[in-house]
């Protein structure tokens, strides 16, 4: 078998050499680089996508925190208004049921004190009135004689309402 | 004992009746290229196969890994990211080139062993950097250039324009065949030397070279190993370096 010199350039293999390589060029690129970097980019993406989703809950999470401080303190200032309020209208109430009892009782008291005036009043002249007949009874036993009893009525009367006064 | 050096064995020879190319020699040098292309092709298939975005295999991440440092040593040797076009090129010059030199380990002959090889890669890259120099400067900013710092200076800077090629694919090509003689040498030797030693106790004994076996795979440490990919890398960063060079200007 022949051989060629040792140190030479064949001029077809010195072509076919340099087809060669850039042949092996476009191999490496379409079966390593290809997919590799094809590879390599999605994963950037992905770590990119997370990364962006991270933040956005975190950002989501404060705002929610926010949102749940302010409902709480607003919560905080519902509930102190609504004791005060409680309590503003049970006094409100204590105070018109206390007026209203006083107010009751002041009433009770002075239709009572009418009553007793009253009662005491026809307990009165129930008494003229009996005492005013017994009067005349007795003095008509007593004298005998029908006075006339319209004037004895008005001596008495006149002299039961001394009563009525001294009392 | 007879040890000579002789070029790629040529298989075919195709008549082409054209004048300065020659014939068409499928020789050594052109099958163990083709042999080197399907290896290098087959191993990217391998080792992209089943790639996924998360829990990735151990194949995944060397294939990752071979990718993120070609991208780095491109971009960390020009500055930024403006040669990523280059760096498919750069790769397959050192992939073919440390493959086809390191393939002498199993007893083929390094396509690399041929100056047809070195001589195409080198002027390829030769074609990239004055394209990248015209580019950047213009055509005439080019041709000036070979007149600085002073006029008389031209036929040197255009000297040492055609040198770069030249040196870059002898470089390569020395180192290369330096191994290969070397490498056939300490084979010889040694079997001279055992035929010498056993030939002392036994004749037949002595018909097997016992030397060879095991002692040049120490020397192929240097001269295949390391000389193989150093100068794979060698030719790959000057490549870089004169394109970044040449866009700088």
């Amino acid at each position: 078998m022949s051989t060629q010199p040792l140190v030479t350039i064949v001029p077809w293999t010195f072509i076919a050499q340099i087809l060669n390589l850039f042949i092996q060029v476009y191999l490496i690129k379409r079966f390593l680089f290809k997919p590799i970097n094809e590879i390599l980019e999605k994963r950037r993406q992905l770590a990119d996508k997370e990364i962006k989703d991270a933040r956005n809950t975190q950002s989501e999470a404060a705002n929610l925190k926010e949102q749940y401080e302010n409902s709480l303190s607003n919560a905080h200032a519902e509930a102190e208004r609504i004791v005060s309020d409680a309590q503003k209208t049970a006094q409100a109430t204590a105070d018109e049921m206390l007026k209203s009892a006083e107010k009751e009782a002041a009433g009770m008291r002075s239709r009572a004190e009418a009553d007793i005036a009253q009662e005491k009043m026809r307990a009165l002249n129930e008494a003229k009135d009996e005492i005013g007949s017994l009067a005349m009874d007795i003095a008509g036993k007593v004298v005998e004689k029908e006075i006339n009893e319209s004037d004895h009525r008005k001596l008495i009367d006149d002299f039961l309402s001394h009563v009525g006064e001294a009392s | 004992m007879d040890f000579d050096v002789s070029g790629a064995r040529i298989f075919f020879q195709v008549p082409t009746n054209i004048p300065v190319l020659g014939d068409f020699v499928i020789s050594e040098t052109l099958l163990i290229s083709w042999l080197v292309m399907l290896v290098i092709t087959l191993l990217c298939i391998f080792l992209t196969r089943g790639l996924k975005v998360e829990g990735i295999s151990k194949r995944q991440a060397l294939a990752e890994l071979l990718v993120e440092t070609a991208n780095n040593f491109v971009r960390n040797n020009t500055g930024g990211n403006r040669f990523d076009k280059l760096i498919p090129f750069v790769s397959a010059l050192f992939v073919t080139s440390v493959v086809s030199n390191l393939i002498s380990l199993i007893g083929l002959r390094s396509p690399t062993a041929d100056l047809s090889t070195e001589a195409a890669w080198a002027i390829v890259v030769f074609v990239m950097i004055t394209a990248t120099k015209i580019k950047t400067g213009g055509l005439g900013g080019y041709l000036k250039g070979f007149t600085t710092p002073i006029a008389v200076m031209t036929p040197f800077n255009v000297l040492s324009e055609l040198a770069t090629p030249v040196s870059m694919a002898c470089r390569h090509f020395g180192n290369i065949l330096s191994g290969v003689v070397i490498n056939g040498l300490i084979y010889a030797g040694l079997a001279v030397a055992s035929k010498a030693l056993f030939g002392l106790i036994n004749s037949t004994l002595a018909q097997i070279p016992i030397l060879d076996i095991g002692i040049p795979a120490f020397t192929s440490i240097y001269f295949d190993w390391f000389s193989g990919v150093m100068q794979a890398f060698i030719f790959t960063m000057l490549t870089i370096m004169y394109i970044a060079n040449a866009a700088e200007e």
